[in-house]
């Protein structure tokens, strides 16, 4: 085997080779990745990105089982990192299991997820709730009404028919609306439908909702 | 009982006991940030991509560094041998070749092991990987190697098995993650040697302690008490090393993964692995042999070798049965 200054050609070889791929591959970055609606302190993406690895903590010690790894169809360079999905719950910074500080920012052992020491649970945006009159089981006259009782932060009101709408300068994207919706569950009435009536949009860099057909996240 | 059996069923269990941690939301973490809550050791390869990446001295990460480091130096690459999954994972590769399981691979000669630099002693593929980790990491601002990593991935795979049962998470990572770690250890089967840029953190660090490496006892070895060839020690060892004859072995000690094959293999219980090993013995380095038996032992253990990393436990496993 010939050597090259103490390293053999083929060990140069199959070093560059991987270099270069892991050079090919850093470049998932410039594809892009839809916008997810992500844990506290996981708003400003370039940080979490550049911080997390993957390492599933964040998802393991989230009490409210809300937080799960991102999937591949949101793009590469987000896959596995944390993202929030509200089936079955809502984020409320572990109010009562952490007084407020969340448990996922407060493992996350790169400061991937970091708050600023001035957030607050009402200002700080995860997404934003949209509703979809479509398929909103008030807007048949059920009187149904859970997503308004729900809602922690009065961001959501009814109409003179008693149908729920959004106020969004209010709406911080916890999720609550979205965890209690049972739209889907008596989804007979509205065929077609794929999600809840009332579903938490992840924000683009701009503060705009994105729409729910370029979103490849968690939320089903 | 059998170093190998012993290894195996300690892998697994770090396995099964971060899976029920996860599935019982204990908060142990994966192996990418083991430990409890707040307190966590993270990857030191992690640690290090996502300090360049943020280029924020994050305060966790740095201290994991310190303390791997140390623990690096005291246990060198134990963590191969007695917690990485990836061995485990290897296994797997039996299903998809042709030969017939548990039969060790021909080998083809190996050139000349003693004028080229040592493995872990000279720069290798892995560590210029290394510096590709941290370059790519740099260049794009996010750890590019823990997209790929296969210990991640073996996590990942698991836990995405998990969620798709418990939470029916269907989602197309499911296939593609393990399918990723397959593909990466099917089709780059040296993959610990020659591409893993953790191994190159590992033995790097190693190379400072001497602790817990390969000793012979002179007063029992074959070759020193009888002056006749042995050489099953550096047969067996699936990295490489030569523990009797370490200036021809084809790698450094900092490359022992304390895996004991070659304490378990030894006919005459010569090999210990103390906690403090001082510097090879002149005896060690000096070897009694004549020229006629040294040829004779170097073309064995190159054929010994080759086979023995590829399937080194399937062959120490062999020679118990």
């Amino acid at each position: 085997m010939k050597t090259s200054g103490g390293i053999t050609r083929r060990s140069l070889v199959v070093g560059v080779g991987g270099t270069v791929a892991l050079c090919a591959l850093g470049t998932v970055r410039s594809v892009g990745a839809s916008p997810l609606v992500r844990p506290p302190g996981g708003q400003d993406f370039e940080r979490l990105i550049a911080g997390c690895i993957r390492c599933e903590k964040c998802v393991e010690v989230c009490p409210r089982h809300v937080v799960k790894p991102a999937h591949i169809e949101a793009g590469v360079i987000g896959m596995r990192t944390p993202t929030l999905n509200f089936n079955d719950d809502y984020c409320d910074w572990c109010r009562e299991e952490n007084d407020g500080t969340p448990l996922c920012v407060r493992v996350c052992p790169t400061e991937a997820l970091a708050l600023p020491p001035e957030a607050e649970v009402e200002t700080t945006l995860l997404g934003l709730a949209e509703l979809d009159a479509s398929t909103c089981l008030a807007y048949r006259d059920t009187g149904c009404r859970f997503c308004y009782d729900a809602c922690p932060y009065f961001a959501i009101e009814l109409d003179e028919h008693n149908r729920p709408f959004v106020i969004n300068n209010k709406c911080n994207g916890c999720g609550a609306c979205e965890a209690v919706c049972v739209s889907l569950e008596n989804g007979s009435i509205s065929t077609g439908a794929t999600e809840r009536a009332i579903v938490v949009r992840a924000l683009d860099e701009n503060g705009n909702a994105v729409d729910g057909l370029s979103e490849g996240g968690a939320t089903s | 009982m059998n170093s190998n059996r012993l290894r195996a069923i300690v892998v697994l269990a770090v396995m099964v006991l971060l899976t029920i941690g996860y599935i019982t939301h204990l908060d142990f973490g994966t192996l990418s940030a083991v430990g409890w809550s707040t307190v966590s050791l993270i990857c030191p390869l992690g640690a290090l991509t996502t300090i360049v990446a943020a280029k924020l001295m994050i305060p966790r990460a740095l201290i994991t560094l310190v303390v791997v480091i140390i623990l690096l130096v005291i246990f060198g690459r134990a963590f191969c041998a007695w917690v990485c999954p990836v061995p485990v994972v290897q296994k797997l590769r039996g299903l998809f070749s042709r030969k017939e399981r548990g039969e060790i691979e021909a080998s083809k000669p190996s050139g000349c092991t003693s004028c080229a630099k040592k493995r872990g002693a000279a720069w290798d593929s892995r560590h210029i990987i290394l510096g590709g980790s941290v370059l790519s990491a740099l260049i794009f601002g996010f750890p590019v190697f823990c997209l790929i990593c296969p210990i991640g991935l073996t996590f990942a795979s698991i836990f995405l098995i998990v969620n798709l049962f418990s939470a029916g998470d269907l989602t197309w990572t499911v296939v593609l993650a393990p399918l990723l770690l397959l593909g990466e250890v099917v089709f780059f089967r040296k993959w610990c040697a020659q591409i893993c840029p953790l191994s190159a953190f590992m033995s790097l660090a190693a190379k400072k302690g001497r602790f817990f490496r390969p000793t012979i006892d002179d007063g029992k070895c074959l070759e020193t008490t009888t002056n006749k060839p042995c050489g099953i020690c550096g047969e067996v060892c699936p990295e490489t090393i030569d523990p009797r004859h370490p200036n021809t072995s084809k790698s450094a000690l900092n490359e022992c993964t304390k895996c004991r094959v070659c304490v378990d293999n030894c006919p005459a219980q010569a090999i210990k692995l103390p906690i403090w090993a001082p510097k090879v013995t002149q005896s060690q380095s000096a070897t009694p042999l004549t020229q006629e038996a040294q040829e004779a032992e170097g073309t064995e253990g190159a054929q010994g070798t080759e086979g023995a990393r590829g399937a080194g436990s399937a062959r120490g496993a062999n020679k118990k049965s």
